[in-house]
């Protein structure tokens, strides 16, 4: 049922922006040192920062996949949130610590959705923190592959 | 052949060892790169990781549907871990995690799983407390796949790991043999630069030592020295150059020759320095070479040398030599030499006119008495026939008659008198003693003398006298030379005249001139004898049985031409024709 509800919510995302409103389940955890802190960022939240796509090959996947999202750097300019590193948490308390400068130096991107389809709770979603790994060849490099969290929902900035 | 083997032996070894040295490197290199290439592209899959998390997914949701069970989660709990466990299954499924799966042989197990997700999804999304039991039953496989398949994963990885560690391994080991034999080669490399060091530090030094002592030779060369390049720029000038051009070192080095000094724009110099350029050696001797200020040039010996390095010409080489001192000699020689010949010739023509003065007197003598039976005959038959006249007469001679032939024969001892001086003056004339003492005298009147004497001697002969002369008939020659031709030319006419015809004697002038002609109608000389015919003892073919010596004509000839005139035979126009030529009298003349 949940499952089903999940699916539905991807479609009806597809289908029209209008609709993203009812989604419940999109939504990002932000804590940390900053003025606004803690707050939850929703989807109308979200949809503020200006979307961006990069293509790039991953270590899991076959191919390049698209992954279009917003800048993890945007959603921290937007927040005033600033700090030496950032802690991503997964759904699966996987948690990796990323140095902000990461997020400045290279376009790293809060992936929403992968080739035009939205991430799935049941994939990699709800957030997927993408690495432009094709374009510079540091990035390819296995202590830059474990900051590639996956059903990212909550981010602590130090 | 040890001398012939050793340059090639001593390029082989470092030619060698260069080559080893390039070899071991790009081996090395290579090696490296691959392993730089490997380490990058294999160190990424982390399956035990992923495995692990995927059994603690499937652990988790185990434990999740045991506390619903219990009522203590919620069914979005539920859902949560349900969604995890799918999130994995999509993440082994997906390429290199399915394909390493598959090549351990988990892959049926992992599509047998899948099903089974697929089949308890209803089971998730409907829980009710109580329905666990069946759930936990059908989720019990998979923490046990994913703990098998995370050993396999275990083991493949070290395996794996293991294999590349000792790929590594070998190539670490070939490249640091690589690099013991890059040390190897370098250092037979150093040994060889250092022994080259030595030998060319070595021959540094000799060099060094040849050319300070060629140095030291230029420098106290008494020879001037000077060289040049291909362009004839001055390249060196020792210090007896400067001597000799009073020109220094400094002012000439670098500078193009023939803007140094004249004296090397000379065609010798010039020539010289280019054979030398083109290789040739040359030398020139005593060449004069003009200082400035100074008057008189030195004489200098040049040799060119061309300056060559092994097939190269780099320029050429100029030794200039003072050899004035030697010049002086030479000149002084040269001028002793040509008095000495000037001397022997002088004394040689004097012997020479001695020799011929001797001969010509000789030949005089020889023909002394030839010239008393021709000349001297006529006044002597003239005195003796006027004497005789006079013994025929004896006592019956009349005084007058007396005295008339008393002085007929004293006139011809008197002709006979001048004669015999005139001969010997003609001797003396012959041996080159003597001159003509040419004065003013009445030509006619010398004229009418001889025919006066010709007519004594040869009563029966006819002497046609004509002066066709206007005014003064004076000559400037000596009267016993003229009074000697005359009778000469008369006397032949005479003898040579055909009988019974006249003998004439015609005198004329020009400005300059006086002509006496004389003039018979006898036989005409033939051609080939008239440019013979005032040789001395020439005679004619017609003069076969007539008295004469053919002293005559040569005398009469040299007399006239001693006084300045001349005697020549006319052309044949009727008869034949001599005619004497002597100078006018013009006054003032010596």
């Amino acid at each position: 049922m949940f499952i089903k509800v999940a699916a539905l919510a991807c479609g009806s995302m597809l289908a029209s922006s209008a609709t993203s409103a009812d989604q419940p389940a999109l939504s990002l955890h932000v804590t940390g040192q900053f003025a606004k802190a803690p707050v939850t960022l929703d989807r109308a939240a979200l949809d503020d920062l200006s979307a961006v796509t990069i293509e790039t090959s991953t270590v899991i996947t076959d191919g390049t996949h698209s992954f279009t999202g917003f800048l993890m750097r945007d959603l921290l300019d937007h927040l005033g949130a600033t700090g030496t590193s950032v802690t991503a948490v997964a759904l699966n308390d996987y948690s990796v610590e990323i140095p902000m400068v990461d997020f400045y130096d290279y376009d790293v991107v809060v992936a929403t959705h992968m080739d035009g389809k939205a991430l799935r709770r049941a994939d990699k979603g709800p957030f997927w923190i993408v690495y432009p790994r094709d374009d510079h060849r540091v990035l390819q490099d296995i202590r830059f592959d474990y900051r590639w969290v996956w059903q990212l929902y909550q981010l602590d900035v130090q | 052949m040890t001398n012939s083997h050793t340059p090639t032996l001593r390029l082989i070894l470092p030619l060698a060892a260069v080559v080893v040295f390039a070899m071991l490197l790009t081996f090395s290199l290579i090696r490296m790169f691959e392993i730089e290439n490997a380490m990058r592209v294999d160190a990424e899959q982390n399956m035990l990781w992923v495995l692990h998390q995927s059994e603690v997914a499937a652990l988790r949701l185990s434990e999740t549907v045991a506390l619903a069970d219990l009522g203590e989660a919620t069914r979005d709990d539920l859902s949560l871990r349900f969604d995890l466990l799918v999130s994995r299954f999509v993440l082994l499924n997906d390429g290199p995690q399915r394909r390493f799966l598959e090549h351990t042989g988990f892959g049926d197990d992992l599509d047998r799983l899948s099903a089974t997700l697929d089949s308890i999804a209803p089971m998730i999304a409907e829980f009710a407390p109580g329905d666990g039991a069946p759930l936990r039953v059908e989720l019990a496989p998979f923490p046990r796949l994913f703990g098998r398949a995370a050993n396999a994963a275990m083991m493949a990885e070290w395996d794996e790991l293991g294999g590349r560690l000792e790929t590594y391994r070998d190539q670490l080991r070939q490249i640091i043999a690589s690099l013991i034999g890059i040390m190897m080669a370098g250092g037979i490399l150093a040994v060889i630069l250092v022994l080259a060091l030595r030998q060319t530090r070595q021959r540094n030094r000799m060099l060094r030592r040849e050319r300070d002592f060629s140095a030291l030779l230029v420098s106290s060369s008494g020879e001037g020295i000077l060289a040049v390049d291909q362009s004839t720029r001055c390249t060196m000038w020792n210090s007896a150059m400067t001597q000799l051009l009073e020109t220094s070192g400094e002012d000439a080095v670098n500078q193009p020759l023939d803007r140094i000094a004249g004296f090397f724009d000379t065609t010798p110099v010039r020539e010289g320095i280019k054979s030398a350029l083109q290789g040739e050696t040359s030398r020139h001797m005593l060449q004069p070479l003009f200082r400035k200020d100074a008057d008189e040039p030195l004489y200098v010996d040049l040799r060119f040398f061309p300056m060559r390095n092994e097939e190269d010409i780099l320029g050429a080489i100029l030794f200039i030599n003072d050899a004035s001192d030697r010049y002086a000699v030479q000149q002084k020689d040269a001028q002793d030499r040509d008095r000495l010949e000037y001397l022997v010739a002088e004394r040689t023509r004097e012997l020479d006119d001695a020799l011929l003065r001797e001969r010509s007197a000789g030949e005089i003598y020889r023909n002394f008495a030839a010239m008393i039976s021709h000349q001297f005959r006529t006044p002597l038959a003239v005195a003796d026939s006027a004497l005789q006249r006079l013994i025929r007469r004896g006592l019956h001679a009349k005084p007058d008659e007396v005295v008339e032939r008393a002085d007929r024969a004293r006139n011809a001892i008197a002709g006979l008198t001048r004669l015999v001086e005139s001969t010997l003056d003609a001797a003396r004339l012959d041996a080159g003693q003597m001159g003509a003492r040419r004065v003013e005298c009445d030509l006619g009147e010398i004229i009418r003398t001889v025919c006066a004497r010709q007519r004594e001697t040869t009563p029966t002969s006819k002497i046609d006298l004509r002066f066709d002369i206007a005014g003064s008939v004076a000559a400037f020659c000596d009267p016993a030379h003229a009074e000697h031709i005359l009778e000469n030319l008369l006397s032949n006419g005479i003898k040579y005249a055909a009988p019974e015809t006249s003998v004439s004697v015609v005198l004329h002038a020009d400005a300059q001139w006086l002509f006496c002609d004389v003039s018979n109608t006898g036989h005409s000389i033939p051609e080939n004898e008239r440019a013979r015919i005032f040789d001395r003892n020439y005679r004619g073919a017609n003069s076969v049985g007539v008295v004469g010596t053919g002293i005559g004509l040569f005398m009469a000839r040299a007399l006239a031409r001693l006084q300045g005139g001349d005697v020549t035979l006319q052309p044949d126009v009727a008869g034949v024709t001599f005619r004497m030529t002597l100078l006018r009298f013009k006054g003032g003349q010596t």
